[in-house]
């Protein structure tokens, strides 16, 4: 019985030759707030994927809060309590912003087809309250006044806390962000992290971030795990990782042997 | 907290599930007044229209759960109703046989002829909802064309073997009838279902009344299906797999769900146009019967129950409409097809429904009410 909420030992997959994600070790206690960073092309969406079941490990092991996750399908992952956003937003764009919360708390309701054809007390029961926790989340996000707008037709930052916000209806233990701050400008990332920090706490839950923004990482994240090729290179906290030789050399490329010049 | 919360917002969160219960159930009423009230002004040619048109719609309403709402294109509608109404026909024309010893049209509002109709549409909505299950599937693998191509097969297999089925008991011979109702289980056994020549003689029990009946617990269900969890799940999956996967949206379960709805609604479409008074032939389930259901579906709009059944209503009528103008008709449906296309691609509402686009002013006041 590890202390560990999410505990995945091992991850590995490849495509053809390409080892994409090898040996990945990720441990995080919970309520963490764990940063995931790397180059482009490192492969950290790999390993999201690999998480959420979108891709199968192809070695190691994974549990979350000692329940094995290896292998089952994204549906069921989710449901076991890890939820993500997505690098380009995956909103249901048609659906109003309120729906695509709503959607998200499926996975936690039983969904008869008499019972909704019938419209059974149990089942406006749960709709009802599905509707006032969506509502609810949606408050918290100030995005309430956007409640039957299409959530294409929400502005780009909107967008991006919209997916956070359905992503948390799921309940989840552990949330994966995939570059919540991409494209958003440096007051917007400041009211992210204050964000990110806010949700942890209210929801009890842990956070894996992948960003390339490294402020924000060091900002907030407790403890950093670097991908480079597939491989994990370094892993400590904010401080370690800013003086880690091999992380400067990942980013910045290998240091001239002779600084002759200068 | 969350008990005090179930307090203080029961009450105020009734109020927007009303209209949803409520409006249905209204037009429902209304829609069965008018066809009670026209069938005393119509001739019999406008009442067979009209016989067709809501069998069009029902079709079209139930293939709209797969195509529509669930975004899956499927393309072997025609042979779940056919399905459905061989199911149907068999099960009044030989229960006729065995309860009237005849398979006449029985006189009166309702009698045994129309209980024996009634256990014919649910028997062959399950049968067809059961096939729908098996085809529903593979949908979990194959998408767009792929899965297009598996239902084009479907209807066609259901086709094919509905062509090599025996010769049916004649219902005017008392000789056949009396070899029947001695041994009837022998004679079903071997499938009477009159093959390429197709089934005759169904007694035409589904007038305009029943059959606009169906069409309003259709509409009924669909949207009921459509405003609730389950049609959430349906468009999220037309929306984006990998989000709706991600959010804990088993794809396998609602896919083959929409199927066996669609497919149990497009069952008795099958089985009340086997009661309308023609022959149900194999022909039917060929994809030029399915490929007319999905033009009636994409012209109302993917997704939208009331612009399926105004589509339906404008695909049997405008031929007729059409008609003094003979041969070129076609012709003018087909631009009239094309430029609708044009200038409306997402068909006549989209998603949405005929009273989310009429009256504006309640769109407006809609998001203010809300917080």
């Amino acid at each position: 019985m590890s202390t560990f909420l999410l505990d995945a030992q091992n991850l590995g997959i490849s495509f053809g030759g390409l080892k994409a994600v090898q040996a990945l070790t990720l441990q995080i206690p919970p309520n963490a707030l764990h940063g995931l960073i790397g180059p482009n092309g490192a492969g950290k969406t790999t390993a999201f994927n690999l998480l959420t079941g979108v891709y199968k490990p192809q070695t190691g092991s994974m549990t979350l809060n000692a329940q094995n996750l290896m292998g089952l399908p994204p549906h069921l992952i989710a449901k076991a309590g890890l939820s993500r956003t997505f690098q380009n937003i995956r909103l249901f764009g048609e659906l109003s912003v309120l729906d695509n919360v709503m959607l998200a708390s499926h996975c936690r309701g039983h969904h008869s087809i008499v019972a909704t054809l019938f419209r059974s007390p149990t089942f406006l029961a749960q709709e009802q309250a599905m509707r006032r926790r969506a509502m609810h989340l949606l408050d918290l996000f100030a995005l309430a006044p956007a409640a039957h707008a299409q959530a294409k037709s929400l502005p780009y930052g909107d967008q991006r806390r919209l997916e956070i916000c359905r992503a948390l209806a799921t309940e989840p233990r552990v949330l994966l962000l995939d570059e919540p701050a991409a494209g958003l400008n440096p007051s917007e990332k400041q009211a992210l992290a204050k964000l990110i920090q806010t949700v942890k706490a209210q929801f009890n839950l842990a956070v894996l971030l992948i960003e390339h923004d490294m402020s924000l990482v060091m900002q907030v994240c407790e403890q950093i795990t670097v991908l480079d090729h597939g491989c994990t290179i370094a892993h400590g906290t904010p401080s370690q990782i800013q003086s880690d030789p091999r992380v400067r050399e990942a980013y910045l490329g290998e240091p001239t042997p002779t600084p002759a010049g200068t | 907290m969350p008990s005090a919360l179930d307090a203080t917002t029961n009450a105020q969160l009734r109020r927007p599930n009303l209209p949803l219960i409520t409006l249905p159930w209204l037009a429902c009423a209304l829609l069965g007044l008018a066809m009670l009230m026209l069938g005393r002004f119509l001739g019999s040619y406008q009442e067979t229209l009209m016989q067709q048109v809501g069998i069009f719609a029902i079709a079209a309403v139930s293939l709209n759960i797969v195509n529509g709402l669930t975004g899956q294109f499927s393309m072997g509608h025609a042979g779940f109703m056919a399905v459905g109404a061989y199911v149907a026909a068999a099960t009044t024309y030989y229960g006729s046989l065995l309860h009237f010893n005849t398979a006449e049209l029985q006189p009166g509002l309702f009698n045994f002829g129309h209980v024996l109709m009634l256990i014919g549409l649910l028997a062959g909505a399950l049968v067809a909802a059961a096939l729908g299950y098996l085809v529903g599937l593979p949908s979990l693998r194959l998408r767009g064309d792929y899965l297009a191509i598996v239902t084009l097969g479907f209807g066609e297999i259901v086709r094919v073997l509905l062509q090599q089925t025996s010769p049916q008991v004649n219902g005017k011979d008392p000789a056949e009838i009396a070899a029947f109702t001695d041994a009837p289980l022998r004679t079903l056994a071997r499938i009477p279902l009159n093959g390429a020549l197709g089934f005759e003689g169904v007694p035409a029990y589904a007038t305009n009344l029943w059959i606009w009946t169906f069409v309003g617990i259709t509409c009924l269900a669909a949207y009921r299906i459509k405003e609730s969890s389950s049609g959430r799940a349906f468009l999220s999956i037309r929306e984006d797999e990998i989000a709706a996967r991600a959010m804990g949206i088993n794809l396998t379960k609602y896919k083959v769900r929409a199927f066996v709805l669609a497919a149990f609604f497009a069952g008795i479409a099958g089985g009340l146009l086997a009661h309308a008074g023609v022959t149900t032939s194999p022909i039917d389930a060929g994809f030029q019967r399915s490929f007319e259901i999905i033009i009636v579906v994409v012209l109302g709009g993917l997704g939208s129950i009331s612009g399926a059944v105004l589509a339906a209503i404008v695909f049997v009528l405008l031929p007729q409409v059409l008609h003094p103008i003979k041969d070129y008709r076609l012709v003018i449906f087909a631009l009239l097809l094309i430029s609708m296309m044009l200038l409306r691609p997402k068909g006549l509402f989209g998603v949405r429904e005929i009273w989310n686009i009429l009256p504006r002013r309640a769109a407006h006041t809609k998001p203010g009410a809300t917080p």
